[in-house]
């Protein structure tokens, strides 16, 4: 009933949910993405934070920086919270969910830095979080124009129909995810990742690789 | 001869274009933090072009997402400009004293005869007024929670249309009177959380 056109990229499908014309799927390729984030948000729910050392220039002194208390509840639910939309949008069959999910990894990347007090953290954090504004217009333009085309949402539709998509939905929906974050071409993503606290922290650099592999799956499928 | 879509198309991305460059010329943060607001406007005309059902569908979740983005954003900002409290006197004129409680009450008894979206959004206006008037710290944690299970009930009536749809009335009563509930919790806390006690 559900076929992808092509085997080539995810393999057979292992699972299908379908609501309507919207068919949440597993393939190989999905399902390894979806263990993986969901092996690390397991260790960022049963894991401690780590405790990051400093050293004071010039002198025998170092500090160990903690988080504890509600910053440490607060982090932690924000990377869970990562954690469950880069599932979502791994599991996702839908289009427009997808782009809705790469959103919300956006946000809660934003989520698990911003109880840090340090200056150039919050600095990098609001910068990466403008161009995550400003790349929802390419994620839901590239989105809408695909509904306007095609007039379907759904990834088995348009893999059953494929080369339905057009190539500058394509190119915008790819633009977008990039702009949600692809850590290598972000400065202030490294910036991000020099806050303390690890486990949770790490999120933000698997949820944006989680998120490429995941659309690079997409824009083959379709 | 374009079609309207085109036509549409064309003005949205000339808009965003605008948008964009506006957004790279900008230096003020809170001047970029707005435009970028613009931006996630333009991205919600782009859909709306579409102009069926479908579109005001993702609408909705998409007008979501920009505004968790914004506040996240305002948060971050006032964390690292230290701005907990606000910078100057509240608003004080004489009509603020009197008149909140009746055009609240008044507002609020009418956004529950509407019900729903429209009746929440007219009782949170009533809401947001009386805030707005009485300068008194309330607790807002509170409505927020609230808000959150005025939500949890609406997702069950949508789980009893699917699941028990014999049972579609309740659901509807349900669904009508948690929308109301949640859409005048979330309006009423607008410009009212500025980090008191117990908040």
């Amino acid at each position: 009933m559900f076929e992808l056109a092509s085997f080539n990229i995810g393999g057979h499908e292992l699972f299908v949910l379908p609501f309507g014309d919207i068919v949440n799927y597993f393939t190989p390729y999905t399902a390894a993405l979806f263990i993986f984030a969901l092996i690390f948000t397991i260790i960022c729910i049963i894991s401690k934070p780590e405790r990051q050392l400093e050293t004071a220039f010039g002198t025998d002194a170092i500090y160990a920086k903690e988080v504890t208390g509600k910053d440490l509840r607060f982090r932690r639910f924000m990377a869970i919270a990562c954690g469950i939309a880069t599932m979502g949008a791994v599991t996702s069959g839908d289009i427009f969910n997808f782009t809705l999910f790469v959103s919300m990894v956006g946000i809660c990347i934003i989520g698990i830095v911003a109880s840090v007090k340090y200056k150039h953290v919050l600095n990098a954090a609001f910068n990466y979080g403008i161009i995550s504004m400003l790349a929802t217009i390419p994620l839901f333009g590239g989105a809408a124009i695909t509904l306007a085309a095609t007039g379907t949402l759904s990834i088995w539709e348009l893999s059953a129909m494929a080369p339905a998509m057009p190539g500058i939905a394509k190119a915008l929906i790819l633009v977008g995810v990039m702009g949600e974050g692809i850590a290598p071409f972000y400065a202030a993503k490294a910036e991000l990742f020099r806050a303390p606290g690890a486990p949770y922290v790490i999120m933000i650099h698997v949820s944006s690789l989680l998120m490429f592999l995941r659309v690079v799956e997409i824009m083959l499928a379709v | 001869m374009m079609d309207d879509y085109t036509i549409g198309l064309v003005v949205a991305l000339i808009a965003v274009i605008i948008t964009f460059y506006a957004a790279f010329r900008e230096k003020n943060d809170i001047h970029r933090l707005i435009i970028a607001d613009l931006a996630e406007v333009s991205a919600l005309a782009i859909i709306a072009l579409i102009a069926t059902d479908l579109a005001e569908a993702l609408i909705i979740p998409g007008l979501v997402v920009g505004i968790s983005e914004l506040m996240a954003l305002s948060e971050i900002y006032l964390v690292r400009e230290n701005l907990n409290r606000p910078v100057k006197e509240p608003f004080r004129i004489e009509v603020l004293d009197t008149a909140p409680a009746i055009i609240a009450a008044i507002l609020v008894i009418y956004g529950i005869v509407l019900s729903g979206f429209t009746g929440g959004v007219v009782a949170g206006t009533g809401m947001v007024f009386y805030f707005m008037g009485k300068k008194q710290t309330e607790r807002f944690a509170l409505v927020e929670t609230v808000s959150g299970y005025a939500w949890a009930f609406w997702i069950v009536a949508f789980f009893i249309f699917m699941v028990l749809p014999e049972y579609w009335f309740f659901a509807v009563m349900l669904a009508g009177g948690a929308i109301f509930a949640k859409v005048t919790a979330k309006m009423s806390l607008i410009g009212t959380m500025r980090g008191e006690k117990d908040v």
